[in-house]
Formats: structure tokens, sequence, C-alpha cells
């Protein structure tokens, strides 16, 4: 039987599961998804799988947390939870976002005008705990009670009390995974106030107190990159293997033979490229590649340690491992003596490095840092390449604004001036720019492969880019006509290529997705052979 | 002096006192890491479509545009139109709209109350007892603003309330604090337009109020007993009003100017730098396996250093 809404008082009081999948009814798609049973479905955990880890949220795990068994291990976690909500108000532990943090738990009025502008919260049908002020709410609370007035928790708490205080907490540690930190409800509310911000909030309570994040973020992801090189596992050997190998590969391709310039001192510019590129999408680092090679862009990569991976997964949840990427980032590039480093297509490192790395890098680690959209855009509209865009006329192109890139950091027109430039047959999302919707992998979601939470992903948070792109192609859905979403963002072409697989999208529609710079290499007329290759990978 | 005046001198101190304490508190906060959201208004040529400097290649050797002006327009679009509920929220804008302008409506009444004191200090003749253009002006416009502020500010206080008790996600989020600020905004606005309507039509009673209280005369011995409840209950509200988020309108310069718009980049030598420069001395703090709580900021990012690692 269907529980009633779970209320705010519900979050802490409650026991058990608090939501059940199976009574989340999420806004039905348009065509080809309107009949029943023809989109994916949240699969749920085994029994088994629900006794070990904490899924008391809504049976979805996406941090996979082991549920802990006796009462005083319950009892540390909810004191280093504490001690960490304190810290999160102390100007020298949380200097680095105390002003808007403060700003938030003080001045929202509770008005709900930023429910009508969360992907999340309106897709999974209005599911309560999905609102964006449901987990600041509870934030707030804890803030008000225990930072603004100074109770402490008491030490005699009764098993009970325990057991109330931990299971509010680990719905809170699930809670803080349920939303992109796409920031489009901070966008819509009138006082500032910024609930995305919050969630990032509290995964630092979690990560940077008590230890714990998604395996994916921090042991396999920013801990690997900085001690194996890269968040894929790739070591530096590994990448320039993969390097020579794509060279190969771009001769085979295009009969264009040279090298791709590794660790060259003194080059203009320093390319870092989402290492992930190198693996699932190699075409991406290649068309790059022939861009600045036949453009003749004096630049380099670089194969130390973390410099070629633009990746800094500390963006999404810790700001130590955040500011560690960063440095690193920056100290290779100063030893390297470039005079700029340019973010290859990743729209988390867009942010990271040029954003909020802005006020962590000092003295001669603040090295100028751009954008390949600047570049490739200047590239593009100077002749520098033959380009033809009718060589893309057979494709319908649409456009996918990462929110990293575009709402986060104000670049909207580069890529459409380049996207415009090569191909004949573009049209645009509605909405589209700064107010588009998340691809739902946004704030670490597309590489947290785990459980049930790739299913959570596809039909709830993925779910609004999922209409969008149904809507823009509507009148050519079917297979006969070829289309294209260009995503240029290494993790949200990882969302999107998993929501495509989720509803065999490219099967049944034939809606293809990609990078931008494959488009304008496919319209490159010195090339001979379609550059994009039509087919699933 | 009369108790009248008394209490409103007090709470009318106090409400400054802490709203500028309030104000300078946050003003000191430490250096945040940006967190800029678009669209920026200051973008100049480009904040109609939310693009920003870094849409230019070697943004750093081009000089910044600033319109300080889309700025200002933005910021009164929004104070005057209550844009962003507008076009998120339209069931609550209905009400949020009103209220606003009424409250907008009420401090220039305020204000328009005592311009004439003020310019009578200066030896312009603009008092009641000597009516001019000016005069008359001021006291149409009293008149205006008066009539407008105390029905606008209790249609929309009511209206919010109303919501906030019917609306399911509003009632399910609000606290006991969220009623008591409506209720006493209601009651004010409501003893406002009945002495409004029953003893104070053209506000005299009110601008003699004003007038006593600004050049420390005696309060006139006239004030009806409806004006006078209106002003106690407007000195509790002023008392209360600092502690709660009514006073949002100093929460929302620091999110829009200090958050949000703020893309200031860290230029070497500037002051951005000397103040993260000191913030990044101070100890992490946190205490998670993988920090030292011990260690600064600067030594906990790495200070620079590369590790060797597999070449
Ligand atoms: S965050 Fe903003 S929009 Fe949302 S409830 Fe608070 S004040 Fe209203
Ligand atoms: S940041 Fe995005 S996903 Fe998160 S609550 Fe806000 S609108 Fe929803």
């Amino acid at each position: 039987m269907a529980k009633s809404k779970p209320t705010i008082n519900d979050f802490r009081k409650r026991a058990g599961q608090l939501v059940d999948i199976d009574d989340m009814h999420p806004l039905p798609l348009p065509p080809p998804f309107d009949k029943p049973g023809s989109e994916p479905q949240i699969k749920p955990l085994p029994e088994d799988g629900r006794r070990k880890i904490e899924t008391d949220l809504d049976g979805v795990s996406a941090v996979r947390f082991a549920r802990p068994e006796t009462v005083d291990q319950k009892r540390e976690l909810v004191g280093k939870f504490f001690s960490g909500l304190a810290k999160l108000f102390d100007p020298r532990s949380n200097w680095t976002f105390l002003e808007p943090l403060f700003l938030t738990m003080e001045y929202c009025v509770r008005c709900q005008t930023c429910s009508a502008a969360c992907p999340i919260f309106i897709e999974s049908g209005k599911q309560e705990i999905y609102r964006p002020s449901f987990r600041a709410e509870i934030l707030r609370r804890l803030y008000r009670k225990y930072v603004k007035r100074g109770r402490t928790l008491p030490d005699n708490l009764t098993e009970k009390e325990i057991d109330a205080a931990w299971t509010m907490i680990a719905r809170l540690m699930e809670s803080s995974y349920r939303c992109t930190i796409c920031r489009r409800c901070a966008q819509a509310c009138p006082i500032g106030a910024d609930n995305g911000l919050v969630t990032r909030e509290l995964r630092k309570i979690f990560s940077q107190e008590m230890g714990i994040a998604p395996r994916a973020l921090h042991q396999d992801g920013s801990v690997q990159q900085l001690e194996i090189g890269s968040s894929t596992g790739m070591p530096p050997a590994a990448f320039r293997d993969n390097v020579s190998f794509l060279e190969d590969e771009v001769a085979d391709r295009t009969g264009m033979q040279f090298h791709w310039p590794i660790d060259k001192q003194g080059a203009e510019i320093l390319l870092i490229h989402n290492a992930g590129e190198y693996l699932a999408w190699p075409e991406n680092p290649m068309a790059f590649a022939i861009i600045l090679e036949k453009a003749g862009i004096d630049y380099t990569l670089s194969s130390e340690l973390a410099a070629y991976d633009a990746v800094n997964y500390g963006v999404w949840y810790d700001d130590i491992q955040f500011a560690r990427v960063a440095v690193r980032h920056a100290e290779i590039a100063r030893r390297l003596g470039v005079k700029k480093i340019v973010i290859g297509e990743c729209g988390h490192a867009h942010k990271a490095l040029m954003v909020i790395a802005d006020r962590i890098l000092t003295g001669d680690l603040n090295i100028p840092r751009e954008s390949y959209l600047t570049l490739l855009r200047d590239i593009v509209l100077s002749s520098r390449l033959p380009l033809d865009p009718s060589r893309n006329d057979d494709i319908t192109v649409t456009l996918h604004d990462p929110c990293n890139m575009v709402r986060l950091m104000g670049i909207v027109q580069p890529q459409r001036e380049i996207l415009k430039a090569v191909c004949n047959n573009f049209r645009e999302m509605t909405p589209h720019g700064v107010d588009n919707f998340c691809c739902g992998g946004g704030s670490g979601f597309a590489i947290m492969q785990d459980g049930n939470f790739p299913d959570w992903r596809h039909v709830v948070s993925s779910r609004a880019k999922m209409r969008q792109i149904l809507n823009v192609f509507q009148d050519i859905i079917g297979p006969e006509h070829k289309k294209y979403v260009c995503a240029p963002c290494s993790n949200c072409k990882g969302a999107i290529r998993d929501m495509f697989a989720a509803y065999r999208l490219f099967e049944t529609s034939n809606i293809l997705y990609g990078g931008l710079v494959e488009l304008i290499v496919n319209a490159m007329t010195d090339i001979e052979k379609p550059f994009i290759d039509w087919q699933w990978h | 002096m009369s108790l009248l005046q008394l209490t409103t001198y007090i709470a009318a101190v106090f409400f400054l006192v802490v709203v500028i304490l309030k104000t300078v508190k946050i003003a000191r906060m430490p250096v945040h890491l940006r967190w800029d959201l678009y669209p920026i208004p200051h973008e100049k040529g480009k904040a109609a479509y939310g693009g920003s400097y870094f849409e230019n290649s070697s943004w750093w050797e081009k000089p910044r545009l600033v319109s300080r002006a889309g700025e200002l327009r933005e910021m009164v679009v929004e104070i005057f139109s209550l844009r962003g509920v507008f076009r998120n929220n339209r069931s609550l804008w209905w009400f949020s709209y009103p209220f606003h302008i009424g409250l907008y409506c009420l401090v220039a009444l305020i204000v328009s109350l005592k311009i004439p004191v003020v310019l009578h200090w200066t030896g312009m003749p603009v008092g009641g007892q000597a009516p001019g253009f000016l005069s008359l002006a001021l006291q149409y416009a009293a008149h205006a603003f008066a009539a407008a502020g105390w029905t606008l500010t209790l249609i929309g206080g009511l209206g919010l309330l109303a919501m906030r008790l019917f609306k399911r996600d509003l009632r399910s989020y609000s606290r006991p604090g969220d009623y008591i600020n409506l209720i006493l905004l209601i009651a004010v606005s409501g003893a406002g337009f009945i002495a409004w309507v029953t003893v104070d039509r053209d506000s005299h009673h009110l601008r003699d109020l004003a007038h006593s209280l600004i050049s420390f005369l005696p309060a006139p011995t006239t004030t009806p007993a409806a004006t006078a409840c209106l002003v106690w209950l407007t000195d509790i509200l002023l008392l209360y009003f600092p502690f709660t988020h009514m006073t949002h309108f100093i929460g929302k310069f620091f999110t829009y100017h200090k958050v949000r718009w703020e893309d200031t980049p860290n230029r070497p030598g500037s002051l951005i730098e000397k103040k993260i420069q000191q913030a990044a001395d101070n100890p992490v703090g946190w205490s998670a396996p993988h920090i030292d709580p011990l260690s600064t900021w600067t030594e906990a990012s790495g200070g620079g250093k590369v590790p060797d690692g597999e070449k």
C-alpha cells in the first residue's frame, strides 16, 4: 500500500524506507515512450542488499554505505556528523563556501519558487523528498538548533534516539546524491538562496569529516587520479601508449601522419582532456589532434600524474580533494612553462579549473585558463580549416548545453557559432542556453554505476533531457532520419550514452550522440571519409 | 518626551543597530570560492543571453567590460516587478507583488512625511503651515502612498497568510515564525488601514508625529488612539523584524552581488589574492582519513608539489 507523502518531520521520525520506488509516478514521456511498459523501470535492490546497505530514503543506493551493525558504530557516526556540521559553519574550516551557505541558511523564505525549476522534482512526479528545499530545510533545522543556538548532542542518548538520529543522517547522505547541483533552483530563487550548494555542502560533511563518499568519486576518482594519474585508472605509460595508438588510428582514418606533442617544454598551450575520452570516445581526442595540427597550434599534452586527466571530482563532494587536483594541474602547467591551459570537452573540468579554482591558485600557479570552445571558435571562424557544412547535411543536429559551461560559466555562444559554421541542420532544444536542463549525470551521477542508481538516473534525473531530445526531434523521430545530440562534455556524453542505451534510442529512433569536435572534422573537405562513424558505441 | 516617542526611538535605534550589525557580520565573512550563476547582468553586451567574459579567447589580456547600468536595470526590474516569482511561482506572485509594492509605498510614505521637516530645517518653507507647490505635491504623494501602502500590504499579507495556511507545499515547510511575521505585518497594515480610513485620511497625525520625532520636539497631544496603536504595533515589528528572514533585503544584496554576480577574476597581486592566501593559512580542521586536520589549506592541497609517479 502506498505510504502517505513524507514530510520533513517524517525524515527523522518515520521508520523504514521513506518512499517506495513503486509509489513514484514520473511524468509521462512523449512518443515513442508514451505507452505503458515502453520505458525502463527502477529495479528494486535485492532484499539482501537492502538489509546490508543504507537504502532507507527511497530504496536506491548511490553511496552504498554498509549499515552500521552496533549501536556504538552508530553513535560514532552520529558524533562525527555533528562535528562535521559545526565545521561547516566555521570560518576557518569552511572559508571556501561559508558565506553562500550562511546566506542560504538564513534567508530562504520557504516560498517554494525553486521547486518548479528543478527537473528532478518535477520529472519524478513531484516527489517531496526531491524538492530542492527539502534537504535544505533539514540542514537548516539542524543549523538553527545545533549551530545557531549552540545546542550540543547529549552524551547519554538512548539506543532508540541514536537509531533515529542515524536513520536521519543516513537518509541525508543518500539525499545529497539525488540532486545534480545543476543550480536551476538557485537561478529561480528570488532571494538568491542556493539549494544546489546545500547539496554539495552536505556531501562535504560526509566526505571531509566522516570519510564517506561514493567509491566512483573518491577512491576510484580523485584518489586514483592523484596517485595513479587518472580516474580511469590509466597510468602515464598507458596514456602514452594510448596516444601512440590513436596516432596510428588517425593515420588509418584520414591519411594524416603526425605525432601528438607530449610534455613539450615551453609550448603555448597545455591541452588537458577528460581522460575518459581516450578510452570511451577516442574519436574525440583524435578530432582535437587533427584540428590543432591543421590549424598549426603550438600546444602540448602532459603525461605527468593527473595532468592528462582534466577531471576534478572534488568539485562535487570535497574541497580538499578539489584543491589538490587543481593545484596539481596548475603546477604541471607552470613547470612546462606554457602560457595557458586549455580544457577539452569536459564541463565540470571547465568550472573547476577556470572558475572555482580561481580562488585557490595564487602566485605563479595562477596560470591563465581558457575553454577549448573559444580556441576552436577562433580557428573555425578564421578559415584556417577547409570546412563545408553540407558534409553534415545528412544529420540533424541539436545541442545539449552542459550546465557547468553554460549556466555556471556563461559560455553560451562559441559552441553555437561553431555549430552554425559546420552544419546546416541545427535546431535548438527548449529550453536551452543558461536555462537548459542537466543531462541527469551532473555532480558525478554519470560515473556512479553501482546497484540500481543508474536506473534511477535514467528514469528520474535524465528524464528532462530525454524529454527535450524527443521533443526537438519529434517531427523526424522515425529511424529513417539521422539525428545527432551534440554534447560537448564527457560526463554529459556518459549520461546520455547510458540513457540512450536504456531506452534503446539509437535502435528505435536513430539518434546518436557525440562531441562537437567530431562534427567539425566531419565537415572538413580534405578528409575523405566521414569522420563520424554512424554506429552505436 | 511621551511614551509613544520613547518606544519609537528605542525601536528605531534597535532596528538600525541590529540591521547594521547583521550586515557587517556578513560583509566580514572570509573570501569564498567563486560560485557564479548566469546570466550576470553586468556582462556588457552578453547579459541578455547569459554570456560571460569566458566567451573571449585570452580573456585575461582584454579589458573587462562591466556594465553597472545593466546591473542597476536588472535590480530595478526585479525589485519593482518581482520577475523571478512572476516567472516561476505565479500563484504566489499575485499576493507577494501587492504586498511588496505596498511595503515600498509605506517606506515612500514615511519619506514623504519627513521631507517637509528636513526641508524646513534648511530654511525652505514647505511645511503644512506654509503650503507651496512642493508642499502640495508631497501631501498628494503622501495621500497616494498611504492609500496604496495600507491597502496593498493588507491584501497581500492576508493572501500570503492564506496561501501559507492552505497550500500544502507552503504549509508543511512553514515554521511558527513564518506565521508570526505575516500576522505582525497584517496587524500593522490593518491598523494603518483603519487609522487611515477613520481618523487620518491626509496622514497629518502621522506627519505631526514624524515631525516631533525627528525634531526632538514634544509629541502632539492630539494623536488619536488608532494612530497610536499603529505606531506601537510598528515599534513591536521593528524590534522583532531584524531577527527574522524578513531582513532578506540584506541577504539578497549579498547573494546577488557577492555570490551569483561576483565574477571578478583573481589577478596576480590583487586584494582577492591576498585574502585567499590569508584564508589558505588556516588549518583545514576536517578529520576524515584523507585529511590531516592540523595542516593548513596550502599544505593540504599539496602546496604545488607533484610526486614523480610512474614515468
Ligand atoms: S530557496 Fe529560494 S525559492 Fe526556494 S524556498 Fe527558499 S527562498 Fe523560496
Ligand atoms: S541543483 Fe538542480 S537538481 Fe539540485 S535541487 Fe536544484 S534544480 Fe534540483
